[in-house]
């Protein structure tokens, strides 16, 4: 039982940290691989501010929030559109949009690195986590935050993508850029926006994620990504839905695995089983079906 | 000249290493498949060679065609049962198996060496060696980028339903690709793990994705020399960015991202425009003073217009 | 169009062909004269990691290798007027780097000797070229396997294996029976601790191990197995982590309810589990240098490097000291600052054993052995346990 809650703690970082990829991913079509240096760098700056003074737990998230909506925004801005408005098609650009994002990544990770010479760093904070325990099973406060911030914003986004207009406008961009553009949907506001929102997923997932931790250091970031998408492809491109179940799926093998007693098997477990799944649904859990005839 | 190339034969030797690790991904993208095997299949000839060295004593050749080929199997096998899947989606099983062998090193005990992984396999290898493989494997895929061959796969790429209308067997050259990519991939894995002498898990990770990658999409992807340019780019970059110290890496971003935002086709493509706007130079001038477009231009800017833009040359 | 391409292969070719031949002519040479005597300038190449995830040992072992170099030329220990100078390169945390950088410096004739990288996996790729090249080659760091295997290949840093049977012994002197084990066991020096060293330590010990519990380098949250060695109680934790991952564990552990000692490795040095606060005081872990040591040299090399840094050492940074000085040693007893000359100087100096800051220190063959020392910590500065 106490696994069950363990694996669903993990499957909520997973899922914050995945949430602003996907939602990118899913509507404009933006796969940012800078995604897991926002998240990171997020954290940093709330650590640097927090070195003289300990900063209390709403402004440490708080801080990171914004920073890592500027920074998403300002990759959006200064990198992608830049790629887009070059691009023949949207398919070409993104394998650019790709690796311009590795390009930027790499950036803020540079920065980090040096200083704080790739120790781990942590948030300088008076809050320090209460254990609730309760029917024989402990939870820490800050596995609860996690909890409730990534069940409620993932099914949050979900039914706001489903249910309002905006929602919809980021769907048909989703599925028809050129189409949308032309029936009024703004796609240059609508990607900033959806990009800051992503930024600011990535940095309440790192500042939460290194109150969880104790410390980060700056190559995690980078670990989560992969994790992250495997967790889209999963779930299915497009579909917020199929993220929030992917990374809960994904979480949950992974503590199997762990608890089975072959933690060094885990990463081929998680991997092999996505694997599996994408041989027997081509277009992930619930993405959309795309239609092949060769 | 002797003392500059004994002192930096290293990246000599990895320039052509890089290429072929580059062009194990190269090869399967140029076919429309987004394949990553070939870094798994790096770690897979690496692997082998380096164990029929240290348990089974073998000598340097019959080591690296051992892990090729053992490579190439793999990967040919892993094509056959993801070949239904497109774009990401097959991008991201790729990387699963890739990782899968990865961890497979790091729990295969005595055999892989566990988490240590496995020294002491130096083999003879000669950068003549490396640069005769790369040649050889440079000079096969230039076959496959010129006349029918190279249209045809062209055709695969940009149009698969046109391509099996016109009775070319899709699913059979995206297979071929696999098995291309396993055995390039491991054949680059081998002959670094002899020259290095040594191969450990983790060095079969993404980020060896994220370089061939880079290297491919900077270089320019149409064809093997934009691997090549990339690989130069990458590999000696470090030496001529060494003035700038400790911001080495954020240049290293910076240039990434611009070369992703600038350089559509890579620097390949910029060559070719370039050598493509000398060529017609004259006649471009001609035109100018009599007026009108020149003949075999369309009105675009690019002077490419209709030709897909992946470079397809006919 | 095919005609251009067939010309285009063909230059590649020649190309290739021109550059097979010139492979061909390339060819080793050995080191310098070897006529004996000490030279007015001894040219030695430092690479290690000044970037990159483990940059922390390559910098500290810069900043001691600095530090012995000033005591070594200005008290003229080497000779009048004669200088040692190193050069720092980085190898920014790649192999590929690393041996790039080490076979420029091997063919550069000019240098006599080489501090080696700090990764093992560098270091294991390296060290048949230096067997090769014949170039004398100080490691620091580097405790895999695959790195000492020769008459050129020497080592400054006693691999953690070799000294961690005082942590065992320190927790059987203070009456544990049962021990909990949490090791990476992706990570070679802790998979070889976890699986093999700490089990055969702690059976010598009359210790039980109750349970082992093995993640990857990429396992970040440890709340499952914190959980379940906290339902278990053991008198002792044995933690053999990476450093992000030691901070989480101790955190967590602490939050699970485990209250007990916790015994780490020398990762955790030089404050990098400070990140974890309250949750690290009290941790203890095996150190070949630690700034409580209380032997004269160990004080000396303190005082001399808060002076000339304005911060304190740590263990990286005594083990570059230690190895620069077994350098100077060897260029001393054996008169000669060749190549050949240092190798003879390092193994006889082997051989005898020398004081540093790092305490008595002896070899085995070219490997560094040290005594080494269980501290403890309480938030802010290590302390000795005995």
């Amino acid at each position: 039982m106490q696994d069950l809650l363990n694996a669903a703690t993990l499957g909520s970082i997973y899922l914050l940290f995945t949430l602003g990829m996907a939602l990118a991913w899913g509507t404009i079509g933006i796969l940012n691989f800078a995604h897991g240096a926002t998240f990171m760098f997020s954290a940093f700056v709330a650590h640097v501010l927090s070195r003289e003074t300990p900063l209390p737990f709403l402004a440490a998230v708080a801080i990171s929030v914004v920073v890592g909506a500027l920074m998403s925004v300002a990759t959006q801005v200064l990198a992608f559109q830049q790629i887009i408005k070059r691009a023949k098609s949207q398919h070409h650009a993104e394998l650019r949009i790709l690796i311009g994002g590795i390009g930027v990544a790499a950036i803020p990770l540079a920065i980090a690195q040096r200083e704080t010479k790739s120790s781990p760093f942590g948030i300088n904070s008076d809050y320090t986590a209460t254990v609730f325990e309760f029917a024989g099973l402990r939870l820490s406060s800050t596995a609860l935050v996690i909890l409730i911030a990534g069940l409620g914003i993932g099914i949050g986004l979900t039914v706001w993508l489903r249910r309002s207009r905006q929602g919809l406008a980021l769907r048909a961009l989703g599925v028809d850029a050129e189409t949308s553009a032309g029936m009024g949907v703004n796609r240059q506001v609508m990607a900033i926006g959806t990009m800051a929102v992503a930024g600011a997923l990535a940095g309440l997932a790192g500042a939460l994620l290194t109150f969880h931790l104790s410390a980060i250091a700056p190559e995690t970031g980078d670990q989560l990504i992969i994790k992250a998408f495997a967790i889209v492809v999963l779930g299915g491109l497009g579909s917020m839905a199929g993220a929030v179940i992917g990374s809960y799926v994904l979480a949950g093998t992974e503590t199997l695995v762990l608890v089975a007693g072959h933690g060094t098997w885990v990463d081929a477990v998680s991997f092999g089983l996505i694997f599996l799944i994408l041989l027997v649904r081509p277009q992930g859990l619930l993405g959309r079906k795309e239609v092949r005839r060769t | 000249m002797n003392d500059w190339y004994l002192s930096n034969i290293v990246l000599v030797q990895s320039t052509f290493t890089t290429l072929l690790l580059a062009l194990s991904v190269q090869i399967p993208m140029r076919m429309g498949v987004f394949s990553f095997a070939g870094i798994g299949a790096y770690g897979i000839g690496g692997y082998v060679a380096a164990m029929c060295m240290v348990h089974r004593e073998w000598t340097t050749v019959p080591a690296i065609v051992a892990g090729t080929l053992a490579a190439g199997i793999a990967t040919f096998l892993l094509g056959l049962v993801v070949q239904r899947l497109t774009g990401l989606y097959m991008g991201m099983a790729t990387i699963a198996f890739t990782l899968i062998v990865a961890v497979l090193a790091v729990n295969g005990g005595e055999w892989t060496g566990g988490a240590s992984g496995l020294f002491g396999a130096l083999g003879d290898i000669t950068t003549g060696l490396i640069i005769g493989c790369a040649v050889v494997v440079v000079v096969l895929l230039q076959f496959t980028e010129m006349g029918g061959l190279g249209r045809r796969i062209d055709t695969v790429r940009e149009d698969p339903e046109l391509a099996n209308a016109m009775g070319i067997n899709v699913a059979r050259y995206r297979r071929l690709s696999f098995l291309a990519s396993g055995l390039v991939g491991g054949l680059a894995g081998a002959l670094v793990t002899l020259l290095r002498s040594t191969i450990t898990p983790d060095l079969v990770n993404f980020h060896l994705v994220v370089l061939a990658l880079t290297v491919i999409v900077v270089g320019g992807s149409g064809s093997w020399i934009g691997a090549l340019i990339g690989s130069l780019i990458f590999v000696w970059l470090p030496t001529w960015l060494v003035f700038i110290g400790e911001w080495e890496e954020i240049v290293y971003g910076v240039i990434v991202a611009l070369a992703a935002i600038f350089l559509p086709s890579g620097v390949l493509g910029v060559a070719k425009n370039l050598w493509h706007r000398f060529r017609t130079r004259d006649e471009r001038a001609r035109l100018k003073a009599g007026g009108g477009t020149p003949a075999g231009e369309t009105g675009d800017a690019g002077g490419r217009g209709l030709v897909p833009s992946v470079e397809g040359e006919a | 169009m095919r005609g251009t391409r067939i010309r285009r292969t063909v230059l590649a070719s020649l190309a290739a062909t021109a550059l097979l031949s010139t492979a061909a002519c390339g060819g080793s040479s050995s080191g310098s004269g070897g006529d004996g005597g000490i030279a007015d300038e001894i040219k030695v190449v430092a690479v290690r990691d000044h970037t990159g995830p483990v940059a922390y040992a390559g910098l500290g072992g810069a900043k001691g290798t600095e530090l012995a170099v000033e005591e070594i030329n200005s008290s003229g220990f080497l000779g009048d007027g004669v200088k040692l100078v190193v050069d720092e390169v980085d190898s920014a945390g790649e192999i590929e780097r690393a041996s790039s950088e080490m076979t420029k410096a091997m063919s550069d004739r000019d240098v006599v000797a080489i501090l080696g990288p700090t990764q093992g996996a560098q270091a294991a790729s390296v060290a048949p070229l230096v067997e090769r090249q014949k170039v004398p080659t100080i490691f620091t760091q580097s405790g895999s396997e695959g790195v000492v295997i020769g008459d050129w290949t020497f080592r400054a840093t006693a691999p953690m294996q070799a000294y961690y049977d005082i942590a065992m012994k320190k927790l059987a002197d203070d009456g544990v029976k049962t021990v909990s084990v949490l090791y990476n066991a992706t990570f070679a020096t802790f998979a070889e601790l976890g699986e093999d060293v700490v089990p055969e330590l702690a059976e010598e010990n009359g210790i039980e191990i109750v349970s082992s519990d093995s993640v990857q380098s990429t396992t970040q949250d440890f709340t499952g197995q914190t959980q379940s060695i906290a339902k278990s109680d053991p008198d002792a934790v044995v933690m053999l982590l990476i450093a992000p991952q030691s901070v989480t564990a101790l955190g967590q552990l602490r939050q699970a309810g485990y209250d007990k000692q916790v015994m780490a490795t020398s990762v955790q040095a030089a404050g990098n589990v400070s990140a974890a606060g309250a949750a690290a005081h009290g941790l203890m872990y095996p150190v070949d240098y630690s700034t409580a040591m209380d032997h004269p040299e160990a004080q000396a090399f303190a005082t001399a490097f808060q002076e000339k840094f304005g911060e304190e050492p740590d263990p990286y940074a005594a083990e570059g000291y230690d190895g620069t000085w077994w350098l100077a040693r060897a260029i001393k007893a054996s008169g000669d600052s060749s190549r050949e000359g240092i190798q003879e100087g390092l193994t006889q100096v082997a051989e005898e054993g020398f004081t540093g800051a790092m305490g008595d220190i002896t070899f085995e063959g070219n490997d560094m052995r040290v005594p080494g020392v269980v501290v403890q910590w309480d938030g802010t500065t290590e302390s000795l346990t005995d």
